[in-house]
């Protein structure tokens, strides 16, 4: 065993326990290192992650796996937890409790990676609590702002349920197959398929994990969650945490409970269409860019489970590519949002709603970098040519067609169509609706992670070669027949 | 190399000319952007050998292997006089708006290069992806164009356009799946090129998935065209957009180009080629009839103007169903024509409606008076577009007509029938606006300016030119359409 292997995890939690330590002997003012300490110590590993992509180990008694499909979703984790990090340095300037912060967002993410590289579902689970818990914490982390307590105690409640649910689940398919290792339930997997019991595991874990991707009946947390968190906190649990429950529910219904397929797939297909439906719909009345994107985000959690329906090594890989995508537009959406309404906030202190669509009026003027990137990210979240939104949509739908599910195509590409709807919205309040506001400064540090999510989103389209190669690698390792 | 630069000059503008300042800077910036391609294209057109039917400048470079994707692009007859249409025109649209007042010039003209270089880009795309990308790239510009400067109507306008073409486009994007894992699942390789995926379409074994295919497909290119009964969208687009937008509507003749470049060469391995040959000729009768008669009954001079667009566009289904050289080549030509024409006629509407504040045609009268220099060139275009013979309308319909005759005659029949009522309209709308007594209502009226004049004057010079001699585009379209012909003899169809 090679402990090489763990270097990212291992570069993070000496990142994460350094900053802590360091913050208690730092006055409030020089806290400002902290945020770029984390930066650094995210770039490393996310550095270290991308040279090793491509080698495959088993660790610790089979309980981790590093392959393409760990190291691609770890790769997603890094990019959120650093362009939360940079953007946060703007965000905690001045807080005295920034070492909690920024250790907290690195430990969440050490989580995700665990989940991503999980074999064993006790590991799944142990890690899973891991990020939800650190992330728990970040949600209220405004203490003194009531909705952002509200969205801590409504995602600490819902999620904790949702914890139990999966725990439960897990226990039946112990109890069934006597193991928690995740090929050797896909082994001994016939006492499930002969047993309702096996039913009723699938529909826990469907439910277990569907609380943390927000599939539509699981999301009332989401929305409220997403407006009330601090933004960049709002970017970490969309565009990070919600993989988790994505990355985990591959292995764990595709790679473990593949014999159950024909059970788990109907209610995922019929999950992803009223998860993607629901949030489009919602998502155009709303007034609130975060409760928007917040609604998006589900639309888009509906695409992803796409994947979980069709079950080709293309319709997989289209997901995975998603997902780094998603990452990517969402990351940058919120943390455009995150320089607006710290714009408002400096000029108004108590300014209710500071992500109100009116603030956008007139953004293309005023904060010229940010309204541009934000057009990017939202181009990109409805599908737009020239983005990684399209190149993902493009792959995923299509591989849809391939399979035959030509039904659940055109409710994707129809929602997609009216998802622009509400994405266009935005763009006309930035660049086409007047105001008499003056131009701002546009802090350096959210400057900085825009510019980083706008090159990926771009990346993605123009360069999509490797990404679309590595994404087909990690979908080979849930479905091993190939492409 | 240089076909790159031809579809990359105008977005790369596009995105320096938002970053201007004044009126002074965007017209600049827009012009020198459209003629480096007009120059561009010029040279590429002498170099053109028009006497071979492949695809010529052919650039290729490999982009998503793992998926099939190359960056291809290469023009053929069919394309390169659209290609030439949009180098030409563009110039002189933007010094057409020269001396115009109107809010956020820097984004008006930016939407006016990204509409070029996209519609050159669908052109020149050779694979599917690309097109794709660019035949989307089309819409945003000309949404924003219609939505923001448009007329009173211009938020219902610009939504229907979107919808009703984005998913038109959605419809296409389903076609072109069909076509690339059909492929795809025979051969086991992934590729969109388009050349390829044509040339693998008669390998599809299930008949009934080859017209859907080629119906989806059909469907894209006849809504953006437009045909009847799909033209909704279109009088209210082109009626609401400003003149510069009505332009480039009708510059964007990218639905009969896919007609051309890719349903006809599918059409002989259809399950059921007569279908589709009668559904095309229909769509074609119809609209050519119809547009010709609501084009008569409308009060608005702009939009008479559109529905003779849309009687117009009927030639160019008809013709690609005639299935002989002569009407194919003629159908291609009337693309080339109706561009050029359509483009002067819109300019003088909205020069009538900037003089006057009106469009209505019977409170106009006499304008013939006051702007003489305009009143020659409108009486040239319009008499083009009834089909005068000298001008191109006349060698575009006839090639048509008498070509699409020898398969066709049933059809051909409905469409003369038109003619008459194509005239009568045209004329009557000239008698009432430009000639008679003078509407003293109007108040003080000035003659185009010489911007303006230079514009219309040299695409109306360009109209007769065409006319007289049309061998210089009409020849690579003969031979485009003599292969495609030649095609569907083997097939026996």
């Amino acid at each position: 065993m090679d402990l090489m292997l763990l270097a990212p995890e291992l570069t993070l939690a000496v990142t994460g326990l350094a900053v802590l330590l360091i913050g208690l002997f730092l006055p409030v003012g020089s806290k400002k290192i902290l945020g770029f300490i984390a930066s650094i110590g995210i770039l490393v590993a996310l550095v270290l992650t991308v040279t090793s992509l491509g080698t495959e180990s088993m660790m610790f008694n089979d309980t981790l796996s590093i392959d393409a499909l760990s190291q691609f979703f770890k790769i997603v984790f890094l990019v959120v937890a650093l362009l939360f990090a940079i953007a946060s340095i703007k965000y905690m300037e001045g807080n005295k409790n920034a070492e909690e912060f920024f250790s907290l967002g690195i430990f969440a993410t050490i989580g995700m990676m665990f989940v991503a590289s999980a074999n064993d579902l006790m590991v799944l689970f142990v890690a899973f609590e891991l990020a939800s818990l650190a992330t728990y914490a970040l949600a209220g982390f405004e203490k003194t702002n009531q909705k952002s307590l509200e969205a801590s105690m409504k995602y600490f409640m819902i999620g904790s349920l949702s914890a139990a649910l999966l725990l439960f689940g897990i226990s039946f398919i112990y109890g069934m197959t006597g193991t928690t290792n995740i090929p050797a339930i896909a082994e001994n997997a016939a006492g499930l398929v002969a047993n309702p019991i096996g039913i009723v595991a699938v529909v826990l874990l469907i439910a277990g994990f569907g609380f943390k991707i927000a599939l539509v009946p699981f999301h009332m947390w989401a929305p409220d969650t997403y407006q009330g968190s601090p933004s960049v906190v709002s970017a970490l649990l969309a565009a990070g945490s919600k993989k988790m429950g994505i990355v985990a529910a591959f292995k764990v219904f595709i790679v473990a409970l593949i014999a159950l397929q024909a059970e788990w797939q109907t209610l995922f297909a019929i999950l992803a269409v009223v998860t993607m439906t629901y949030g489009n719909v919602v998502a155009v009345t709303q007034t609130s860019v975060k409760r928007m994107l917040a609604y998006s985000s589900l639309a888009q959690a509906g695409y992803i489970s796409m994947a979980l329906v069709v079950l080709t090594p293309l319709a997989l890989s289209g997901g995975i590519l998603y997902v780094l995508s998603h990452g990517f537009m969402k990351a940058g959406a919120f943390i455009a949002t995150a320089a607006v309404v710290y714009m408002v906030l400096s000029e108004n202190k108590d300014a209710e709603d500071p992500d109100h669509l009116d603030n956008f009026r007139g953004l293309g003027r005023r904060m010229p970098i940010t309204a541009l990137s934000m057009t990017i990210f939202v181009f990109a979240l409805a599908g737009i040519p020239l983005t990684a939104g399209y190149m993902s949509k493009f792959v995923l739908f299509s591989s849809t067609i391939q399979s035959g599910f030509v039904w659940l195509a055109v409710i994707a590409i129809l929602n997609s169509a009216l998802s622009l709807y509400y994405y266009a919205k935005i763009v006309k309040y930035m660049y086409f609706l007047p105001t008499d506001a003056d131009k701002v400064k546009e802090p350096l540090p959210y400057t900085i992670a825009l510019v980083i999510a706008v090159i990926g989103v771009l990346a993605i389209f123009f360069w999509s070669e490797p990404f679309i190669y590595w994404s087909m690698e990690a979908a080979k390792v849930l479905i091993p027949g190939g492409i | 190399m240089i076909l790159s630069l031809i579809v990359l000059i105008p977005l790369i503008f596009a995105a320096l000319t938002l970053l201007t300042k004044t009126k002074e800077q965007a017209r600049g910036m827009a012009l020198v952007a459209t003629v480096a391609v007009l120059i561009l294209t010029l040279y590429m057109y002498f170099n053109f050998d028009s006497t071979i039917a492949t695809n010529q400048f052919e650039e290729m470079y490999q982009w998503v292997p793992s998926l099939g994707i190359t960056y291809h692009l290469g023009v053929d007859g069919i394309a390169m006089p659209l290609i030439l249409l949009n180098a030409i025109v563009l110039p002189f649209l933007i010094l057409y708006t020269w001396n115009d007042d109107r809010k956020a010039p820097n984004k008006f003209y930016a939407l006016i290069l990204a509409t070029e270089g996209a519609a050159i880009g669908v052109f020149a795309a050779l694979d599917f992806f690309l097109f794709y990308i660019f035949w989307e790239l089309t819409l945003i510009p000309l949404f924003f164009m219609v939505s923001i400067w448009g007329g009173p109507n211009k938020h219902h306008a610009s939504i229907k356009f979107f919808i009703y073409t984005h998913v038109a486009s959605l419809v296409m994007l389903l076609g072109i799946f069909g076509l690339y894992f059909a492929a795809w699942d025979a051969t086991g390789v992934p590729n969109l090129d388009i050349p390829y995926l044509l040339s693998q379409f008669q390998f599809i074994e299930s008949g009934l998935m080859k017209d859907l295919i080629f119906l989806a497909l059909l469907f894209g290119f006849i809504v953006k065209l437009p045909v009847v009964p799909f033209h909704s969208w279109q009088p209210d687009a082109y009626t609401e957009a400003p003149t510069a937008g009505s332009v480039l509507f009708v510059m964007l003749k990218i639905g009969g180009y896919g007609i051309f470049k890719i349903m006809l060469p599918l059409l002989p391995f259809t399950a059921s080629p007569d279908l589709m040959i009668t559904i095309l000729a229909a769509l074609g009768a119809v609209s050519i009839i119809y547009g010709a008669f609501v084009a008569l009954s409308q009060r608005d001079l702009k939009r008479m103007i559109v529905y003779s667009s849309v009687s117009h566009m009927g030639y160019v289904t008809l013709g690609a169903a005639g299935l002989v050289s002569l009407s194919v080549s003629g159908a291609m030509f009337q693309q080339f024509s109706h561009g050029l024409i359509m483009s002067v006629m819109f300019m003088s509407s909205g020069v009538i409606n900037a003089a006057t504040g009106t469009r209505i045609i019977n409170d106009l009268g006499g304008l013939a008076q006051k702007m003489p220099k305009m009143a020659v060139i409108m009486v040239l275009t319009f008499m083009a577009s009834l089909g005068l013979p000298g001008l191109t309308g006349f060698v575009a319909e006839v090639s048509v007509l008498s070509g699409t005759f020898v398969n066709l005659p049933g059809y051909v029949m409905i469409a003369l029938l038109a003619i008459v009522i194509t005239a009568a309209y045209h004329l009557w709308a000239l008698q009432r606006a430009m000639f008679g007594v003078f509407n003293e209502k109007l108040g003080t009226i000035t003659d185009i300016n010489g911007y303006q004049t230079l514009s219309m004057g040299i695409i109306a010079i360009l109209i007769l030119y065409f006319g007289l001699n049309p061998s210089p585009v009409l020849d690579m379209m003969l031979t485009n359409s003599e292969n495609i012909i030649s095609l569907m003899a083997a097939m026996g169809v």
